[in-house]
């Protein structure tokens, strides 16, 4: 789709300001800042070049020169301050804030809120986005953060939900993230050797490992995990699950005539998707593969038998 | 040709930006390059380009030039409704906007969030990065219905929409937020059809809204607070349960729970519980690991729940 002219002039109105409070910048960050290709900027300053005020003489003119790729405004005309932001702009910075406050418990929660307040007071519009706090404070984020800003090696105990272990690693952490209720960190976790995501939430204890260094050496390699495709069947009182499970779903048909979804999952950890399926009851049932059912179905027995059912 | 429009829209935004007193048309179009062909067309070309600057935001104001030549209107964009207006940022402050709205990825969010970006660092503050700031959220990324949303909000338009119930599938709403929760977008708004406030999913929207053409259709009641109409978490509604754990199992329930004695190769524990299918939840994933002593209420739900797979 090419683009509107309409488009076009409001990336050059925003540009010029922007140049003048970036003067020397080069032309490929400009690209990147503004989102398009080198040569569209290109374009677009050879246009601004030719732009200017009844009259046109050179001394009327938009004035700017670049050089090996880089560009300075020498006379923005009018164009010196940025135009005032429209109401899409200010409400994906202002729920974007809001984003950002509902994770942190710190001080920086404080500083948030008072930036938010002191734009959305100066900018004067309604706010039809509300972002609730849902966000549980973990004991560790903030070593956790420090470590991946240092660079650092972490010990942690870290309690398995999946095995049902109580281990201990030495990781290198990379990246801390919410998702479906709970926060996570993803890291390169030294002893099983491989990429590992943990829940913040199961690590027991967590500190810096002296001999920070991470070494190349395979430690005991986790035994992995047997991994398979799945149908299931999922009625819609169940369709938490593919609300909570976007990544690992493959396809969606819905059942025509019933309440009820044909879900393909990507192969994952078969244990996950059978202790998944018990708690949700009836609600999901698996169509392939067959012995995954039958796993299921006899697992389920045994949970009865605890109780001396049948 | 989108060069020539680019151009003359530039030089139109430019003359009446730069004036103080208001131009007149013949002026505008006698002056302002980039105005040709007939007079007709001309003004043609006029009365569009003026429509295009205000569907981007720009004010144009439209004045008489001398009360006593009434003849013809004057324009001129007056600077202080074009120009961005804000409180004093720090640099600090400005490196909190860049990182809070590198949430939006590449979703419909994104360029807005950006160009509202490049336009505060068009303000001459200086960059100050200094955070040890590493949390990120992923979540549900936000479609365009969501824009569509804040449009009707706005402009106080009622939404319909189809949505993925098993009672009503059509829905009429005066929407009153948009509700972000756990992850997932909520709209709330009064559900003319039930006559009471709801809360609805917006992935389980089927397609897409219906906006009314009509405005102010509505008003939102004052001091409304989207946030007490979702499931509180309430201290006053905790369950407590008594669990039987197998001996070095379950490590992740022991952990948040109260050990109160041993019972042969089980340990029973205290834990507290909110919602009832989650906690179920949770001890399912232990199977014949653990056990639930009591409530029995508690305990006829799991086997209720589990005779659904056991079949």
């Amino acid at each position: 789709m090419t683009e509107s002219a309409l488009e076009r002039t409001a990336r050059a109105l925003d540009l010029v300001p922007y140049l003048l409070e970036h003067q020397g910048i080069s032309i490929g960050e400009l690209a990147s800042v503004f989102g398009v290709t080198e040569k569209q900027i290109n374009q677009d300053l050879v246009l601004i070049h030719m732009c200017g005020l009844p009259g046109y003489t050179p001394l009327e003119l938009i004035d700017m020169y670049y050089e090996d790729g880089y560009v300075t405004v020498s006379d923005p005309q009018s164009f010196k301050r940025p135009r005032k932001m429209g109401r899409s702009e200010m409400v994906s910075i202002l729920v974007s804030l809001d984003l950002l406050k509902s994770l942190r418990s710190d001080e920086l929660r404080n500083e948030i809120e008072k930036l938010h307040k002191k734009l959305l007071t100066s900018l004067q519009f309604e706010n039809p986005f509300v972002v609730v706090q849902d966000f549980d404070d973990n004991p560790f984020l903030q070593d956790l953060e420090r470590a991946i800003a240092k660079s650092s090696t972490l010990r942690i105990v870290y309690l398995s939900g999946n095995k049902d272990e109580r281990t201990e690693r030495t990781i290198f952490p990379l990246e801390i993230y919410r998702a479906n209720q709970a926060t996570y960190l993803s890291a390169w976790c030294q002893t099983s050797n491989a990429d590992r995501t943990f829940r913040l939430d199961r690590i027991v204890s967590c500190e810096v490992a002296e001999n920070s260094e991470i070494s190349g050496t395979p430690g005991y390699s986790d035994v992995v995990a047997e991994q398979q495709g799945a149908v299931l069947l999922i009625n819609k009182s169940a369709r938490n699950f593919v609300e909570n499970n976007r990544a690992i779903i493959e396809n969606i048909e819905d059942v025509s005539g019933s309440e009820e979804l044909l879900v393909k999952l990507n192969p994952v950890d078969s244990d996950w998707l059978v202790r998944t399926v018990l708690g949700f009851g009836g609600g999901i049932s698996v169509k392939e593969p067959l012995e995954l059912a039958s796993d299921i179905t006899s697992r389920a027995q045994a949970i009865q038998k605890v109780y001396g059912e049948k | 040709m989108s060069d020539n429009k680019t151009e003359r829209l530039i030089n139109l935004t430019l003359a009446l930006l730069s004036t103080k007193r208001y131009l007149t048309k013949s002026e505008i179009l006698e002056n302002v390059a980039g105005y040709k062909g007939t007079q007709e067309a001309k003004e043609r070309m006029f009365e569009r380009d003026k429509d295009d600057l205000r569907s981007i935001g720009i004010e144009i104001e439209v004045g008489d030039l001398d009360v006593f030549f009434e003849d013809e209107p004057g324009y001129r964009i007056p600077r202080k409704s074009y120009e961005l207006v804000v409180p004093e940022l720090t640099g600090r402050e400005l490196a909190l906007i860049s990182i809070a709205s590198n949430f939006w990825n590449d979703s419909i969010l994104a360029p807005s969030a950006q160009s509202g970006i490049r336009k505060l660092q068009s303000l001459g503050i200086p960059a100050a990065v200094d955070f040890d700031f590493r949390i990120k959220y992923r979540f549900e990324n936000p479609t365009q219905v969501l824009e569509e949303l804040s449009t009707a909000i706005n402009q106080r338009s009622k939404v319909t929409f189809s949505y993925d119930s098993t009672s009503l599938k059509i829905r009429h709403l005066e929407p009153y937020r948009v509700l972000f929760w756990n992850g997932f977008w909520y709209l709330i708004g009064m559900d003319l059809d039930r006559r009471e406030i709801r809360l609805f999913k917006l992935s389980r929207l089927v397609s897409g809204i219906d906006i009314s053409k009509k405005k102010n259709e509505y008003e939102i009641p004052t001091n409304f607070e989207a946030a007490a109409y979702l499931p509180k978490s309430d201290i006053a509604i905790m369950h407590r349960a008594k669990i039987n754990i197998r001996k070095d199992s379950a490590l992740i329930l022991r952990n948040r729970g109260t050990f109160i004695e041993q019972d042969g190769e089980y340990e029973t524990f205290e834990l507290s519980y909110e919602n009832e299918i989650t906690f179920l939840r949770e001890l399912i994933w232990y199977e014949t690991n653990i056990r639930i002593i009591e409530p029995t209420t508690l305990k006829a739900a799991l086997l209720a729940l589990i005779s659904g797979v056991a079949k």
